[in-house]
């Protein structure tokens, strides 16, 4: 499904001199698993991630999707395909805290290029009585955060996107909250079928993974594959 | 289609103060300059027609506009007399319709008493009192349509008002006091929207009698108005005149500007005034408008601020899948509804605020002034909307293209 090929991330520090975040010659990424990406700070987790949703441009190298180069696509095209691909989950939710959770996960229809919005709006009500989300809370900022983290996630699979995309999506859990994002991430790639690679350190997460990859100084230094990860 | 709208007011509904008091500066800043040109030309629309009725106003040597002030706007104060033969010469004129003594120097209730002659009121009333009749005795008085005097209503003159415009024998101290005549209201003039209307009048003959000056008619005489015995005419502040055609007006305006004294149309010495007033008008909109340009910079700081505060919202709709054009849309429509909020609330609290002043305007002079929105107000708000939708593109277009990766890290 994805495909990274001589994938470099490079910046320039506070002196100019040049740093590489990520260095992957290469790695494949396929349906119905989900993927948990660890390692320390700064070892280039979430630029992986940001760089397979195309919102960070590769230094060198090439990031592909079912074939499609996608750092070839103009920059509208890329929005468009993000939004039809890519279902994104972060750490903090980042909901619009005063609007109502279903038009927090309505909110991408407001962006244009969507046909049937009165359809998408039925999807999203589905989505969160799916997820046990309560839709009568006027503002999303009522919520608990459990709560907040299942609209998030609502919003994600809007669009039914075949990636899901997480950055840390238990951080601000608590154990239970915990257990079940988990469990819907573990579903949302067993179940439905989908690409779910999730950034995240919490054992909880690790241990409904299919393959874990970890990270050193922006270098792939391990795989697990289901079997290898510790229960 | 792009709907940015539910976005937007969420945005401006998190810092719901913030938004406030930007509303309310563009608010106030907006609200000065309508008040400011609402208020002006409903002041020039007022004077002009509290001094429709006076054609032509002849008073001593001196300052036009200070014989204008208080013989049409019944300003108190001090005004040299017109010498008796002027006046007596005046009443001679073939060409003036009416000749309208116009004496001051007592009041009641604070209301000016003024002395003139029964054509005069009726003509001032627009040809027809509104309840009542003009006064045909020297006891009589006619008052004006806001005063609380009522027909048949008695009261005594007070002498004065600190001044005794007449020259004649007041109080030896300068104080106020009542003289002994008892006057009936006998009829009530039309609106004016002048002084007036708060005035009473009443024969210039009884005016003479109270400060012992002769009564234009001989000792004993109940005669009331025109015409006079030349040699018992004292002198008097002004004399209002209406031509009976406009080449007398301009003829008798030329005949009386002389030595002895001063002939003028109001009308031309409120043109002057207005100049003098388009001039302060004109400062004033400058301060107004350096007020207003100065409070969108402001504002526009302040929301670039704020912006800043959000960026991380606007980071996720681009990884969202929000293309550019959406964000540029949501900040852009943030700034020009802070503006057009504020605009519009401006033009609100510029029309209450020129009513307050003029109504405090009014209470004070008699002038009755109405201050409405007019094309000059509308033209200001569309000018501010547009700027201020124009300046909203900066914030817009420094924030849309902000590197997503930054805010969401």
């Amino acid at each position: 499904m994805f495909a990274i090929e001589n994938l470099t991330l490079s910046y320039r520090d506070g002196g100019g001199r040049p740093f590489t975040v990520l260095e992957l010659p290469a790695l494949e990424l396929g349906r119905e698993s989900l993927v948990v990406v660890t390692g320390p700070s700064g070892s280039g987790k979430s630029s992986l991630l940001y760089a397979l949703c195309g919102l960070l441009t590769p230094t060198t190298g090439t990031v592909r999707h079912e074939a499609q180069d996608i750092y070839a696509l103009s920059e509208s095209r890329r929005d468009r395909w993000r939004r039809a691909t890519v279902g994104l989950i972060f750490q903090d939710f980042h909901l619009i805290p005063e609007l109502s959770p279903l038009a927090n996960v309505a909110l991408a229809t407001r962006f244009g290029g969507t046909a049937d919005r009165a359809a998408l709006a039925a999807r999203a009500q589905m989505l969160l009585e799916a997820l046990q989300v309560p839709t009568a809370r006027r503002h999303a900022s009522m919520l608990s955060r459990g709560e907040q983290q299942r609209t998030a996630i609502a919003r994600a699979l809007l669009f039914d996107p075949p990636a899901i995309f997480a950055d840390e999506p238990t951080a601000s859990l608590d154990a239970e909250a915990s257990r079940l994002v988990a469990d819907r991430l573990q579903a949302l790639a067993r179940d439905e079928g989908r690409l779910v690679l999730a950034v995240s350190h919490d054992p909880i997460v690790i241990s409904r993974a299919d393959r874990v990859l970890h990270l050193e100084r922006g270098h792939l230094t391990e795989t697990l594959s289901r079997e290898e990860i510790p229960a | 289609m792009m709907n940015p709208l539910p976005l937007v007011l969420a945005t401006l509904r998190r810092n719901p103060v913030t938004t406030l008091t930007f509303v309310a500066l563009i608010a106030v800043a907006v609200a000065l300059g309508v008040a400011i040109t609402s208020q002006e030309r409903a002041l020039k629309r007022g004077s002009a027609h509290a001094a429709d009725r006076f054609d032509l106003v002849i008073a001593a040597p001196g300052s036009q506009t200070d014989a204008m002030l208080k013989a049409v706007f019944l300003r108190t104060g001090s005004i040299e007399l017109l010498k008796p033969e002027v006046v007596a010469r005046a009443f001679a004129e073939p060409h003036a319709e009416i000749v309208a003594p116009i004496a001051f120097g007592d009041s009641h209730d604070g209301a000016p008493i003024v002395g003139s002659v029964p054509a005069f009121v009726t003509h001032l009333s627009g040809g027809a009192l509104s309840e009542g009749r003009v006064f045909a005795d020297h006891e009589e008085a006619v008052v004006g349509y806001a005063s609380p005097l009522k027909l048949g209503d008695t009261f005594h003159p007070t002498h004065g008002d600190g001044h005794d415009e007449l020259g004649g024998d007041g109080d030896e101290h300068g104080h106020d006091h009542e003289h002994g005549a008892e006057l009936t209201v006998v009829g009530r003039m039309a609106p004016t929207g002048s002084p007036w209307d708060t005035a009473i009048v009443v024969p210039v003959e009884l005016t003479w009698e109270l400060h012992n000056l002769p009564n234009g008619h001989g000792k004993g005489s109940e005669q009331v108005g025109p015409p006079y015995v030349p040699s018992e005419l004292p002198g008097v502040p002004a004399l209002v005149v209406k031509p009976d055609s406009v080449a007398a007006a301009y003829g008798l305006r030329n005949i009386y500007r002389a030595q002895d004294s001063t002939a003028f149309f109001p009308a031309e010495v409120l043109v002057e005034l207005y100049a003098l007033l388009g001039d302060m008008r004109q400062l004033m909109n400058v301060m107004a408008l350096a007020t207003q340009a100065l409070v969108i910079v402001a504002i526009l700081a302040g929301v670039m601020v704020l912006l800043r505060l959000y960026r991380v919202q606007f980071a996720v709709l681009r990884a969202l899948g929000a293309p550019r054009a959406f964000i540029f849309l949501t900040i852009w429509s943030y700034v020009a509804l802070i503006v057009a909020a504020g605009a519009l609330a401006g033009l609100g609290l510029g029309m209450g605020l020129a009513g307050t002043v003029s109504a405090a305007f009014t209470a004070e002079t008699g002038i009755a002034l109405d201050a409405t929105v007019g094309a000059a107000e509308l033209w200001l708000i569309a000018a501010i909307v547009a700027i201020g939708m124009a300046v909203a593109t900066v914030p817009a277009a420094l924030l849309y293209r902000k590197p997503v990766i930054d805010a969401l890290r």
